[in-house]
């Protein structure tokens, strides 16, 4: 593929006329590309795969492996993508590794403003604010048409203590359930999630060990079926004891006994 | 050589180190009339005496709502206080829309002491010519700041600013066991009343043309009662004139100007590191 | 000060006739009245401590912090005008956030003071400012161990072992003197920090104060400025009244309060 989106072209002059820079101030194009508008980011590049959560009666159980792909390779194994905000906050980013990247900056800021500066002791800052204030940054960069291109999940707690969790996307768009995850893992990852917290509500019939469970499963069936995952990655268990890492957790009780009956993909002809 | 030559702006210290342009404007404070705050555990209250201009004037406003959990009293230059409380509200705003929770006290009253603070460092622009007193509750429970124009801002169980604040002062440290224990906001408002009274000139008494009341607290929205609203609070006062003209014994007040400026030198002298003063 | 009332120190930036620069030279008096701030560098971290004078009785006491932090690692105290602090430190915070913005590291406390210092001085050249009316301890641990430096009005600062200023800072100079600034833990520094404030307060010993003790250390707060536990500055203060009485033989200390 020619990842230059110059040479990609856009529609003729002829049928529908210049460019008009002048709306939504797009205008900076370089010189020698005059006849396009001003663009941004059109892709991610060193891109990462689902981040999972799941509420559980005293917390939240999360999810996301170390991986940063390019393209179809597995260029970095390190990526720590479950990162600690405030005293008990956790923000778990996918997609775009150097846009994650930013946001970890971003965060840093936030964290140095709210929590560093403030000698009164009055900012307490917690997930309900992370997540709000991450919202604006991504709908904020998104009407700018320059979009971060990721997709977050922040977990931690509401001012009651009851557990939060909810998702913002590189639109912009917030949503929250008990049952949360970004990527491939909204098609993977869910239902299996689903399946234990059927409705929002249920979450306090869930123990600690029930949530891990099915996490663990969720991430097996993962990285059977996504090929952009990797087999380590880390757990993060929130509750009103702290927020505890697991790093380098492996991917259990593999069987690709299944991989044989696969067909089409053309891995293998009928 | 008895014209002062170092106060002619803010950016000139005195060989002794103080800034008189800054001084001054905190004079402007006192030519306002009174305005008095307290705070419980649960709730603060701030109350105000209104002045009228001229008997078919109204009476100018003494407080100010900021958000649902916060609000003003001022005393000194209103116009200033606008500039003041419309910036406190933008900042209120800019919190629910960012972070989605309501602006905390404390970061509300620092906000504009660093807008204070800008105006007695530079040439060009005077300081502001009014004192705050700010009422909230947050998470962190009820808290009472007093806002001054040297960009000093301090937290307080009880304060009052504005003419012969003085003896506000006097009740409030008094009664501030009392205070700190009110275990209703009636009994709040009350202490605040008895405050505001004893700032009152011989002649004058607290009606509900002249007297505003806001309390803000637990499960209490910031509220402003004037006029007709104010008479119920006043109802629960035993008096609504000064104590000290009552017991007819006051050689303070009764001096007029003179008076009052010894009342301003004791108060500029129990607070002096803050108020930007530096005695010798 | 025989140069008073010849015009020359009527403006900032103004050089009188034998090289003095007179505004700078009244902001220090700013200084020189405010509560005492002290800084103590230790072998493994630092500490600051301000005397906080109490001038009502109606004022929260333990708020109204004095002590600011500038980033995790950096942390300020200072006397004088107290709005100027706050100016300063917030000027501090920009310099720091706008280094991590580039490099993507915490900027070191000798580049900070760089920094600042070049900011300070700005406020002396011009006759549209005024000087900053504080003197600021600033210390924190990086990289390289741990830091402390004061700076003044006119711009310039300085490294210190043990710096003080404010009204009790020639008491507590010479009590900063008698330190062994290699072998002292923060630890240790918290306590003599609070019988030095607790010393210096005899020039200013008609008012009540309240006692602020920060502390930076890798050891003990992972690197991080911060305000010492509320059982520590207990220890702290308690530490401070005893030796008092056992130096001075003083029992007149009834006044002084140091709530917490």
């Amino acid at each position: 593929m020619n990842h230059d989106p110059y040479q990609w072209g856009r529609p003729s002059d002829q049928t529908y006329g210049q460019y008009n820079h002048a709306i939504a101030n797009a205008k900076n194009a370089p010189a020698e590309h005059d006849s396009f508008p001003k663009m941004n980011t059109q892709n991610p590049i060193i891109t990462s795969t689902s981040v999972l959560g799941i509420k559980y009666k005293d917390g939240i159980v999360m999810a996301a492996d170390n991986l940063g792909s390019y393209g179809s390779l597995l260029r970095f194994n390190n990526i720590e993508r479950l990162i600690k905000v405030g005293k008990e906050t956790v923000v778990g980013v996918s997609g775009d590794i150097s846009d994650f990247q930013q946001l970890q900056r971003i965060l840093d800021e936030l964290e140095t403003e709210q929590e560093v500066y403030d000698n009164f002791g009055d900012n307490n800052l917690r997930a309900p604010h992370v997540h709000e204030f991450l919202s604006r940054v991504l709908y904020n960069r998104r009407s700018k048409m320059n979009p971060l291109w990721n997709s977050v999940i922040v977990a931690g707690f509401n001012d009651d203590r009851s557990p939060f969790l909810k998702y913002i996307d590189m639109l912009g768009v917030t949503y929250g359930a008990s049952t949360l995850a970004t990527g491939f893992g909204s098609y993977l990852a869910v239902p299996l999630l689903r399946k234990v917290i059927p409705e929002d509500k249920d979450y306090v019939n869930v123990s600690e060990e029930e949530a891990k469970k099915v996490i663990m499963d969720s991430m097996r069936v993962l990285f059977y079926r996504d090929a952009r995952s990797a087999e380590t990655f880390t757990l993060v268990t929130l509750n009103s004891e702290g927020v505890k890492y697991d790093k380098q957790v492996q991917v259990s009780n593999q069987s690709w006994e299944f991989a044989k009956d696969i067909t089409g993909y053309g891995s293998k002809q009928l | 050589m008895f014209r002062n030559n170092y106060d002619n702006d803010s950016v000139t210290y005195s060989p002794t180190g103080r800034l008189f342009q800054v001084e001054y404007a905190l004079e402007a404070i006192k030519q306002g009339s009174a305005a008095v705050g307290v705070a419980s555990k649960t709730h603060v209250v701030l109350v105000g005496l209104k002045r009228n201009a001229e008997e078919l004037g109204s009476y100018q406003k003494k407080l100010i709502k900021i958000d649902n959990h916060m609000g003003v009293a001022l005393a000194g230059l209103a116009p200033d206080a606008r500039v003041l409380t419309n910036f406190l509200r933008k900042q209120a705003m800019n919190s629910k829309l960012v972070f989605n929770r309501p602006l905390s006290t404390s970061s509300a009253v620092l906000s504009i002491a660093d807008k204070a603070q800008e105006n007695t460092q530079s040439y060009g622009s005077r300081p502001y010519g009014v004192g705050l007193l700010v009422s909230g509750y947050d998470e962190t429970g009820s808290h009472l700041y007093e806002f001054q124009p040297s960009g000093s801002v301090l937290e307080y169980y009880g304060a009052s600013i504005g003419a012969r604040s003085q003896a506000a002062r006097t009740y409030l440290e008094k009664n501030l066991e009392k205070i700190r224990e009110s275990a209703s906001m009636e009994e709040l408002i009350v202490h605040g009343l008895n405050a505001l009274r004893d700032t009152l000139s011989q002649d004058v008494e607290l009606t509900f043309k002249n007297t505003s009341v806001s309390v803000v607290g637990k499960d209490t929205n910031f509220t402003v009662y004037e006029d007709e609203d104010v008479q119920q609070w006043l109802d629960k006062l035993d008096s609504v004139t000064n104590s000290s003209n009552r017991n007819d014994e006051d050689e303070e007040e009764d001096a007029g100007a003179a008076a009052e400026a010894e009342g301003n030198d004791a108060g500029n002298q129990d607070t002096t590191e803050d108020r930007m003063e530096t005695d010798e | 000060m025989t140069s008073i009332g010849t015009g020359y120190d009527l403006s900032n930036s103004v050089f009188s006739p034998d090289g003095r620069n007179f505004q700078v030279e009244y902001a220090m008096k700013a200084v020189e009245n405010g509560g005492t701030s002290i800084g103590i560098k230790c072998k493994d971290g630092i500490v600051l401590a301000v005397e906080k004078i109490i001038n009502s009785k109606l004022l929260v006491p333990g708020k109204n912090k004095r002590i600011q932090t500038i980033d995790r690692h950096i942390g300020v105290a200072y006397s004088g005008l107290l709005p100027d602090g706050r100016h300063l430190v917030s000027r501090g915070r920009d310099e720091a956030k706008s280094f991590k913005s580039i490099y993507k590291t915490s900027v070191s406390v000798p580049h900070l003071m760089d920094r600042l210092g070049i900011y300070v001085q700005n406020y002396t050249c011009y006759n549209s400012v005024r000087p900053f009316g504080v003197v600021a301890i600033i210390g924190g641990v990086d990289k390289k161990g741990p830091h402390l430096y004061m700076i003044e009005p006119s711009g310039a600062f300085w490294g210190y072992s043990g710096a003080a200023t404010g009204k009790g800072r020639q008491t507590a100079k010479s009590e900063l003197e008698k330190l062994n600034f290699d072998e002292l833990t923060v630890r240790e520094g918290v306590k003599v920090a609070a019988k030095i404030i607790h010393q210096a307060h005899e020039d200013n010993k008609d008012k009540d104060y309240e006692l602020e003790i920060t502390w930076c250390s890798l050891e003990e707060t992972e690197g991080r400025h911060e305000f010492v536990p509320e059982d520590l500055l207990e220890e702290a203060i308690k530490y401070a009244q005893e030796e008092d009485e056992d130096d001075d033989e003083e029992d007149d200390d009834e006044d002084t309060e140091m709530a917490t």
